[in-house]
């Protein structure tokens, strides 16, 4: 069976607004960059399109049938997942692997700021009969996970904050990151108590921008390039949608993504095993919570690593050094693709002056927002 | 690549849409006994899977973990145990809420589950995770078989 190589990325943005340009013309000019560093030719070169999109984020209903244009995809191949761009990446892979595809063009974007009632959009997927209409901003489910957590495990309103400093500061290093800062301990506990114990500075704020792939099977990809990104292996998993049942402390559903990729991947001690990890960090808790999920260390002890600076870009194992989606900004169903990308770059070598020495294997991972309960996770290595 | 680019913030132009999506949404077998209990007998009910032994609140028609088909319903009482909880203190549009709320996960005792709902009759400060806490129903002339026929929960014992 053929190994899956990513062989070009692009992106544009991310930004707190990209006013100039519409959701079309953000995918053209990152797929433009895309194919440029894939060197190919969308119109002859590939065999499939993914899009992920889902279509209340988009404002239009079949958002599918607005994709294929802006791609070079027009009766060509295509089709959209409804979901994180790492849904799209498992698809892909899947579609190499069977043998019968080749190359195949990985797409997802964000135009957040073209939402006006993006908390409502959130709120409507809350149980329509059992939570909905107790109303209120949707978020107060996250200030109640954070509240079991820290609970459950004993770690600190403190830890967590420090998941907001470390990340905003790397982000600083990012020309991909909207949100990037330098800011104090102090700065994020004295900020906002919007949903207790979570702080304002501790929530991911939207970012516009896109990430297009070009991923191809071994054949086709050391023609390309010799400077393949190999996916070593891709999980995913959902727990059940229902708040009232599901686990507030752990994350089973980035546990179980987490195992079906190590076990293809053959990851079996990830602390070591791994150079970096890109963890979701949509709020800064939930760093710590997916870092134990990913069996990167002990059940409640995230926090106390983050606290002595082991995750820190120059720790034993850097998170996000990309910034994550606290530093770049929250890129909805592109926030997966965030993390590959900068999986990709450091991999490459072409992380500028955020680069890891000698990066060799890395880890993405997603986690599709409040209120859902499903997680992507990828292995990927320089190394095929 | 577009050469020229639109530099000057004037000419950036937007179209105002929007989209009314109205849905009414079915209760269910399990939804409608769940709902008809709170508002005609002020009751909380489970639904019991008798093979994995478990009662589920809210009821559900089917057991998720060995896929049965549920029709056992479980009066399990008014009291629960705040099982997390937080207060929210600004509202959808992001606006400071005059009054903060209180959220709450009650979980019941022999009940996989639990509701999610709001605590009244005391301050923040006050809440903590394990303490109990009794459902407080609405007059039965303002109930409309709705999870809001639930007031709030309030501290119990
Ligand atoms: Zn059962």
């Amino acid at each position: 069976m053929s190994e899956v190589a990513i062989v070009g990325v692009g992106c544009v943005g991310f930004r707190p607004i990209l006013p100039e340009l519409s959701y079309k013309e953000l995918m053209f000019e990152a797929a433009v960059k895309a194919y440029e560093d894939a060197g190919i030719n969308p119109r002859k070169d590939v065999d499939v399109f993914i899009t992920c999109a889902e279509d209340y984020l988009e404002g239009f209903s079949i958002f599918d049938e607005f994709v294929p244009d802006q791609l070079g995809a027009v009766l060509r191949h295509l089709f959209t997942v409804s979901g994180d761009g790492l849904l799209g990446l498992a698809t892909a892979y899947m579609l190499i692997k069977t043998g019968q595809f080749d190359t195949v063009v990985l797409e997802a974007h964000s135009k957040a700021s073209d939402i006006l009632t993006f908390m409502d959009i959130v709120a409507f997927a809350l149980d329509p009969i059992l939570n909905r209409p107790l109303g209120g901003h949707p978020y107060y489910v996250a200030g109640m996970e954070m509240n079991r957590y820290l609970h459950d495990t004993c770690t600190t309103m403190e830890q967590c904050a420090q998941v907001a400093v470390k990340n905003k500061k790397n982000a600083l290093e990012n020309p991909y990151a909207a949100y990037g800062a330098n800011i104090t301990l102090d700065q994020v506990l004295c900020s906002d108590t919007w949903f207790y114990p979570l702080k304002k500075l501790e929530i991911s704020t939207p970012a516009d921008g896109c990430v297009v792939m070009v991923l191809a099977s071994e054949n086709v990809a050391e023609k390309l390039t010799d400077k393949s990104i190999w996916v070593k292996g891709v999980g995913w998993c959902t727990e059940t949608p229902n708040l009232e049942t599901r686990d507030w402390s752990k994350t089973v559903y980035t546990r179980l993504a987490a195992e079906m990729a190590y076990k293809k991947a053959r990851i079996h001690s990830p602390w070591k095993e791994l150079d970096f990890a890109e963890v979701n960090d949509l709020f800064a808790y939930k760093e710590l919570q997916h870092m134990e999920a990913l069996k990167l260390c002990e059940y409640g002890e995230a926090g106390k690593l983050t606290e002595e600076g082991l995750t820190a870009r120059n720790g034993e194992l850097p998170v996000n050094p990309s910034g994550g989606l606290l530093g770049m900004g929250y890129g909805l169903e592109a926030s997966g693709m965030q993390k590959l990308l900068e999986v990709v770059l450091q991999l490459r070598g072409e992380a500028g002056r955020r680069q890891i020495p000698d990066a060799e294997v890395g880890l993405a991972h997603a986690w599709r927002g409040i209120p859902t309960a499903t997680g992507i996770t990828a292995v990927l290595s320089n190394v095929k | 690549m577009s050469l020229e680019k639109i530099t000057n913030p004037l000419h950036v132009r937007h179209w105002l849409g929007d989209m009314e999506a109205d849905y009414i949404y079915t209760l269910g077998v399990a939804g409608e006994h769940f709902l008809e209990e709170i508002k005609e007998n002020g009751r909380i009910m489970g639904a019991k899977c008798p093979r994995c032994n478990i009662t589920y609140v809210p009821p559900k028609m089917y057991c998720e973990k060995c896929f049965a088909k549920l029709e056992k319903w479980v009066d399990i009482g008014k009291k629960g145990v705040v099982h997390t909880f937080t207060v929210a203190t600004i509202d959808v549009d992001g606006k400071k809420l005059e009054k903060p709320v209180i959220y709450a996960l009650i979980k019941f005792e022999g009940a996989c589950g639990g509701l999610i709902h709001k605590i009244g009759e005391t301050k923040p400060e006050k809440i903590k995770i394990g303490m109990k806490v009794e459902a407080v129903f609405k007059p039965s002339f303002e109930r409309k078989a709705s999870i809001n026929d639930i007031a709030y929960f309030k501290p119990a014992e």
